[in-house]
């Protein structure tokens, strides 16, 4: 479904990633691992067309995105939960919800759509009105995933959904993961929480310093030496 | 005393519209616009174009005239705004663009139309009687027209698509990208909105006030002011803000002497920076 190949990123003339190759199967769970300032967020953040390459190809269902305009790449079906959450402070859950079936085609069956999501996390059925700004962490977490799926993505990224979140709540978030991948959405997730997203991961791919240097399906580097040195403190 | 608070209302409604305008651009482009008074002076030629030299009824001439400005706005903001975007120095870049977009349009309108000042007919003529005060019907237009429009453009940013997809931008443009949404687009609506609602004070107080090539720049001056008394990015703040200062300016006339009106916006600027200088309804989204 995702074909990445050979992706170099610059932040003007600094370059942060190196030659990164990767792909995403039609109804995996693909990880991307790495500790901070691997190059995860920048890999994201171009796929999502927040940044562009300066060479390589991404590929989505064989359509070129490297060239296209984020909100031309929402579109086509990939949706981003970014890093922080990133809400719109001053509007309500809803208002933020709704705001995520922006593109014309998810426009469609949109009240559906919120209902759906609200199903999927009751705990915001109770706060719609509620601004956004005034939320917790981990029901900011909720709205921002929810956001993404008003989309009606086939490829779901999320950029460390756990940072900053108590393990209880984090514990869900995986959980809503998993259920969302049942539903028939792919999932990119980027973590720095190697053991969590291990456990839910069917491949994963470990990035060091902007290369990637390892990757096998899930298990695999579980049970890897040097990941289990390295990121699970083991 | 109701007569000078009647018309402290009158005023209050102008700066309402034009620090409105104002405040969406600081808002969603976080910009300063300064050649927004050209963009009021475009409206009031705009009117006098449709009115005398085409011949229109206000009805048609009015909406052509925001139209108008609004086209101007979103092609300034093509042209010499959008190549700013994401360029290191946007501190101070659209300063210094939009104060060339100001230079530039006083003088196309000087060799355009000339130095003369150029009258135009009140739309409707006569008053009404209210509260022992004759009120000129030219003037409660000015009110009544400028309460409706901008309660359109709340309504419209509440409720409608684009409306909140300017608010998101203006809240977090990375995530409004991430959700589908063109911000540039987005600027360039805004900027043309903001031109309309500039051109529709213009229209509006024209024929009490003529039309000139420099009518824009002390407008300017007292919606920035407007915009700092409101709290700079809200919408709120700058209606509130403009009917401050028009009754308090008023108020002025009466209590001193009409030469020290223009004192009085100063001194409010003053007041607010040293008290508060979030504005009064400031770090508020809309």
């Amino acid at each position: 479904m995702l074909d990445v190949q050979r992706l170099d990123v610059f932040y003007g003339d600094v370059q942060v990633v190196w030659d990164l190759s990767f792909s995403v199967q039609d109804g995996e769970i693909v990880t991307l691992l790495g500790a901070n300032g691997a190059g995860k967020s920048t890999t994201l953040k171009t796929l999502s067309g927040l940044l562009r390459p300066r060479r390589g190809r991404i590929l989505f269902d064989g359509v070129p995105l490297e060239r296209l305009a984020a909100y031309e790449i929402v579109a086509r079906g990939v949706a981003q939960v970014p890093e922080g959450r990133r809400l719109w402070p001053g509007m309500t859950v809803v208002e933020n919800l709704l705001l995520g079936a922006y593109p014309r085609a998810a426009r469609q069956g949109v009240e559906a759509a919120l209902e759906r999501v609200l199903t999927l996390f009751p705990a915001l059925a109770e706060r719609r009105r509620q601004l956004a700004g005034t939320l917790s962490g981990g029901e900011q977490q909720m709205v921002a995933i929810g956001r993404a799926l008003m989309a009606r993505p086939r490829l779901l990224m999320l950029d460390e959904p756990s940072l900053g979140l108590a393990p209880k709540i984090v514990e869900r978030i995986f959980g809503v993961v998993q259920d969302i991948r049942r539903q028939g959405v792919t999932v990119l997730l980027v973590e720095q929480n190697a053991h969590l997203a291990l456990s839910v991961a069917d491949r994963a791919y470990l990035l060091e310093t902007g290369r990637l240097v390892l990757s096998g399906a899930g298990r695999d580097l579980l049970a890897d030496a040097e990941v289990r040195r390295a990121y699970l403190g083991i | 005393m109701i007569e000078q608070l009647f018309n402290g209302l009158v005023s209050g409604a102008v700066y309402a519209l034009m620090a409105s305008g104002l405040s969406l651009i600081w808002g969603t482009l976080k910009m300063l616009n300064f050649a927004h008074g050209e963009f009021y002076m475009l409206g009031g030629f705009g009117v006098y174009l449709g009115l005398l030299l085409a011949g229109f009824s206000p009805l048609l001439a009015v909406p052509l005239a925001m139209l108008g400005a609004g086209v101007v706005g979103i092609v300034a903001g093509r042209l010499v705004i959008h190549p700013l975007l994401d360029q290191p120095g946007w501190d101070v870049s659209p300063v210094i663009a939009t104060l060339g977009l100001s230079i530039l349009f006083q003088n196309l309108a000087l060799h355009l139309w000339g130095e003369r000042f150029k009258n135009i007919p009140y739309y409707i003529e006569g008053g009404v009687d209210l509260l022992g005060i004759r009120m000129a019907w030219q003037r409660v237009l000015i009110v009544a027209v400028t309460v409706v429009m901008i309660a359109v453009v709340v309504i419209a940013l509440r409720r409608t698509w684009w409306g909140r997809a300017l608010r998101a931008t203006a809240q977090d443009r990375d995530a409004a990208m991430l959700a589908g949404i063109n911000v540039y687009a987005v600027y360039l609506w805004t900027m043309g909105l903001a031109a309309a609602l500039a051109a529709l004070a213009a229209a509006m107080l024209a024929p009490i006030y003529s039309v000139n090539p420099w009518m824009g720049t002390a407008l300017l001056l007292k919606a920035f002011i407007v915009c700092v008394l409101g709290g700079l990015g809200s919408l709120g703040g700058a209606i509130l803000g403009g009917i401050l200062l028009g009754t308090t300016e008023s108020l002025t006339v009466i209590l001193w002497s009409s030469e020290w009106k223009d004192v009085v916006a100063f001194v409010l600027l003053i007041l607010v920076l040293w008290v508060r200088p979030a504005g009064l309804l400031g770090t508020r989204e809309w």
